[in-house]
């Protein structure tokens, strides 16, 4: 085999272009360092279309992603809670007037759908499946006619309610997720990003059919959403279909809203909560950092895999080599901007001993440059990561509408790992001394209840 | 991403689907005999990285009962350091060239999995060779790494849903290598010594045990050519043998309790025998699960206990509920999550549902989608070079015929409600389930008491043990 040493992405080529139709426009064609295409469309009633043609295997992966999530809903004049994004998503599952309730998952699974589901963030709402790709204009036709004729059902929704308190309970005996929770609390004072995705209980059993109608009616339209197609079909076909199904479709006002400005942090903030089920401690820390389209979030993410990735990295000797915990990770999360630090800690140790050597690590950053064949290995982990990932139809076709959604740009997440070979040590020092500072943090413990005398 | 590894969940055995899709061009090919190393590859011209799977074929069945864990330790210690580079040169090196290395255990096997960018899959193979070949077993990493393993074992007491599986595993496979998790538990993992390591090494890593496979953009000559070198190295041994082991199934339904305080859910784990990836009725028992639980959205269980009844956010069946189907029966499951107040409610609905099943079968609408969804959905087991792979792999491990399209779908076609009912007859008990339940004690026993009162004594379910979670990870 080759012994080639030289490592990189190769260049990123992009042409834009419109190219009109009647029905819809192309926006432009993106070559990735693969030498494969992204071509990107715009219909005229709004809706995006996002499509990467791959002929490997004749199946492919169908998204769609609304500009919605629970961010909104909180925000909203008419609803000012969270949780109905959530829970709308669950009913999208229930039934049209052609395709009544069930019939959407007995079709979509007989046709062979693969990994069919849907998932709901603070800002946006996304529904996935892949399919053999001879039943693409089958899949279309489903996904459209629950986006535009979806029949809301007071009993439905009142069954639906079961099952979605079934999942916040569940997530609430998890200690990891009550820190979770708290992480965003604390590091939000004023944005919605303090209120969980799910909704409070009381929340998601108090939402109306009424409130429900007024959501899909509002946010569930085709200029606030985008399809993502990745897999065995053309352009021609694809286009074709997307006309038919989803042209007709009317744009919707879509109320925008003004993020409540969040004043700046001027002090560590620390909260600790106890949880029943948790039998170590749990400890979370958020340093704020801007958001993903600063130049900034480049060097920034590389620090993270310096400090995160693999078994080399600088947590995993600090914290998990040592005994004192069983994972320890760092991460940038987008939307809500911070960098994570997670530790699960060992029995018997404490998440003050951990805060320490997190103390450590950064002040290390700080004072010290890292070594070369570190940044080296930052760089080709985050490569290894990308070329993993990107064969995978479901998480390319992620990726790229997680970047659209965030950002407004599907492309960002290639740019970013384009513009790490820019990244030098010198960067990663500046990054850790200008976001990792004690009064931009915010840190969470979550401990396990003590124990009362004994009782079996 | 698609890494090479065991195809043990799908239960459908190792087999094309129906012929709406292709494969790639380059077929999988199968290199050597017991004479030479056994090699599965395919040659994928357009990946950026390379895909490589090493497999010894001993795991955890074959630990001894008072060392369970040792094999898991004996996988994790062949990636802590080599004679030449320590475990922070080997790991650095590994990394530092854009490559990942994981040691993976299972009741059969242990799985070497990597990834490498392309251009520099010369030198991870050197590593690999290096790591499989001349591992350093240092007293210093074999410290920290049982202290890592034991934490990682004390740390399963904080997940409501696994200490369930290790209840029934503990009840329906007392004294024998199954009673716990290939992990091992504190006391196993504690009782073993790098001597142990370094025997069960110098016993199990020889060349009839070990099997090579990869997907990577070169001609299957480059990598056959290192493969080959590697596996010479190795001294000869004797092929695995295998061991049966027969799982304790209760006459009645038995309830055990996981104590856990103040639970806003119950983790429910319903186990009873299930069956060997080679049992063959695997196929029509796998339809009639996919309808029954198996495929969430639109099985039975979940129509109804969460569809209809919003009792619970999940619930599903599964024959790969302790590492997936293999060489052993393992256990056939039904997990479920309901709210505390619900949770009695679902235990008595699910035996109601599995008994009707059981006896009835599938209607004709469940058994047609569940043979159409198998059917066309199955393609996506074999969309990648690295899953086609892991196929052929799994195929040799479990000595499993690959089916053509045209046969798989024959035999799933051929499958009748009347075969169904004639294969859950013989291999599923009506009755026979040990339930283990993590949730509050004092909750759930004022809970089944309050909602058997309706119900005659003969029928009634009673709490037969609870354990804590520290038993249970001890």
């Amino acid at each position: 085999m080759k012994k080639i040493n030289l490592i990189g992405v190769t260049a990123l080529f992009i042409f834009s272009y419109s190219v009109f139709s009647a029905d819809y426009e192309k926006i432009a064609d993106k070559k990735l360092f693969n030498g494969e295409i992204i071509s990107e469309f715009k219909l005229t009633n709004g809706l995006k279309v996002i499509f990467l043609p791959r002929h490997e295997a004749k199946v492919l992966t169908f998204q769609t992603w609304f500009d919605i999530g629970s961010l909104n809903e909180k925000l909203d004049a008419k609803l000012k809670k969270t949780g109905l994004a959530h829970l709308f998503e669950h009913m999208m599952f229930r039934g049209t007037d052609k395709y009544p309730d069930g019939k959407f998952d007995e079709i979509t699974s007989r046709i062979g759908s693969d990994k069919q589901n849907a998932t709901t963030y603070f800002y946006r709402t996304n529904y996935y499946e892949s399919i053999p790709s001879n039943q693409f204009k089958k899949l279309l036709e489903l996904e459209s006619d629950r986006m535009a004729n979806l029949k809301l059902d007071s009993n439905i929704l009142e069954k639906e309610k079961g099952a979605v308190v079934g999942e916040l309970r569940r997530a609430l005996d998890n200690p990891g997720r009550l820190a979770w929770d708290e992480l965003n609390r604390t590091v939000y004072e004023v944005a919605p990003f303090r209120y969980t995705v799910l909704g409070t209980e009381e929340e998601i059993k108090g939402f109306t059919l009424e409130e429900a109608q007024y959501f899909y009616k509002t946010f569930y339209a085709p200029n606030n959403a985008a399809i993502i197609v990745v897999g065995d079909t053309n352009e021609a076909e694809l286009m074709n279909l997307v006309v038919k199904f989803y042209g007709e479709m009317k744009p919707q006002e879509v109320p925008r809203y003004v993020m409540p400005e969040e004043p700046i942090q001027k002090k560590e903030r620390k909260v600790e909560k106890t949880h029943a089920q948790a039998t170590s401690d749990i400890l979370l820390v958020g340093y704020r950092i801007p958001a993903v389209s600063s130049p900034d979030i480049v060097p920034i993410s590389l620090l993270s895999t310096h400090l995160s990735t693999g078994m080399e990295s600088r947590l995993r000797k600090a914290l998990v080599d040592t005994g004192i915990a069983v994972g320890a990770s760092c991460g940038v999360s987008n939307v809500p901007d911070y960098l994570e630090f997670s530790v699960s800690l060992a029995e018997n140790h404490k998440a003050d001993e951990a805060l320490v050597i997190i103390d450590r690590e950064i002040e290390k950053l700080k004072t010290q440059l890292i070594k070369k064949d570190q940044l080296e290995r930052a760089l080709n982990q985050e490569l290894l990561s990308l070329y993993n990932g990107i064969e995978d139809n479901s998480s390319v076709a992620s990726m790229l509408g997680d970047y659209l959604m965030i950002s407004g740009n599907y492309m960002r997440g290639f740019e970013i790992i384009e513009q790490y070979k820019k990244v030098n040590p010198i960067d990663l020092k500046n990054m850790a001394k200008k976001y990792l500072k004690k009064e931009y943090r915010s840190v969470v413990v979550v401990k396990p209840q003590p124990k009362k005398s004994s009782r079996s | 991403m698609f890494r090479i590894t065991l195809c043990l969940i799908c239960l459908s055995g190792i087999a094309f689907g129906k012929g709406r899709i292709s494969f790639h061009a380059d077929p999988v090919t199968e290199n050597g005999s017991f004479v030479g190393p056994k090699i599965f590859y395919e040659k994928n011209p357009t990946s950026l990285t390379t895909d490589i799977s090493v497999v010894v074929m001993t795991g955890g069945i074959d630990d001894p009962i008072d060392k369970l864990g040792l094999s898991n330790l004996v996988g994790e210690m062949i990636l802590r350091g080599t004679k030449k580079k320590n475990r922070e040169k080997f790991q650095s090196d590994l990394e530092r060239m854009g490559a990942s290395l994981s040691a993976n255990v299972s009741l059969d096997t242990i799985q070497f999995s990597g990834s490498v960018i392309k251009e520099n899959t010369s030198k991870f193979l050197a590593l690999l060779e290096e790591a499989l070949l001349k591992p350093a077993f240092s007293e210093k990493d074999f410290f920290e790494l049982k202290r890592e393993v034991l934490n990682d074992i004390k740390h399963i007491k904080n997940s409501n849903t696994r200490l369930g599986g290790l209840a029934a595993r503990l009840e329906m496979f007392k004294g024998t290598p199954l009673e716990k998790p290939v992990m091992g538990s504190k006391s196993t993992v504690e009782k073993i010594t790098l001597e142990d390591i370094q025997k069960k090494y110098n016993n199990s890593f020889d060349r009839p045990k070990i099997i090579f496979a990869a997907a990577a953009p070169f001609p299957e000559s480059d990598m056959t050519e290192s493969f080959s070198r590697i596996w010479r190295q190795f001294p000869d041994g004797v092929k695995p043998t295998k061991r049966l082991i027969i799982p304790k199934v209760p006459e009645k339904p038995t309830l055990i309790v996981v104590h856990k305080p103040k639970t806003s859910t119950g983790s429910l784990f319903f186990a009873q025998a299930g069956i060997t990836i080679q049992d063959p009725e695997r196929y029509t028992l796998n339809t009639g699960n996919f309808s029954f639980g198996g495929e969430p959205l639109v099985s039975r269980l979940f129509k109804t206990i969460r569809g209809e009844l919003g009792w619970t956010y999940a619930i599903g069946s599964s024959y790969a509920s302790i590492g997936g189907l293999s060489n052993q029966q393992g256990l056939y499951t039904i997990s479920s999550t309901p709210s505390m107040e619900f949770t009695s409610k679902t235990i008595f609905k699910t035996l109601e549902m599995w008994r009707s099943y059981v006896n009835e079968g599938l209607s004709s609408e469940e058994m047609d989608l569940a043979k159409d969804s198998l059917v066309n959905s199955y393609p996506f087991e074999f969309e990648s070079a690295a899953k086609r792979v892991s196929h052929k792999l799994s195929s040799f491990l479990y000595s499993i015929p690959i089916l053509t399209p045209e046969e798989f779908a024959e035999k799933i076609g051929a499958i009748s409600n009347r075969k169904l009912k004639a294969a859950l007859k013989e291999k599923q008990k009506s009755e026979g389930w040990l339930i283990a339940l993590v949730a509050d004690k004092d909750v759930i026993a004022k809970d089944l008491e309050e909602y058997q009162k309706e119900i005659p004594k003969e029928q009634r379910l009673t709490i037969s043990r609870i354990y804590t979670p520290d038993e249970l990870v001890n």
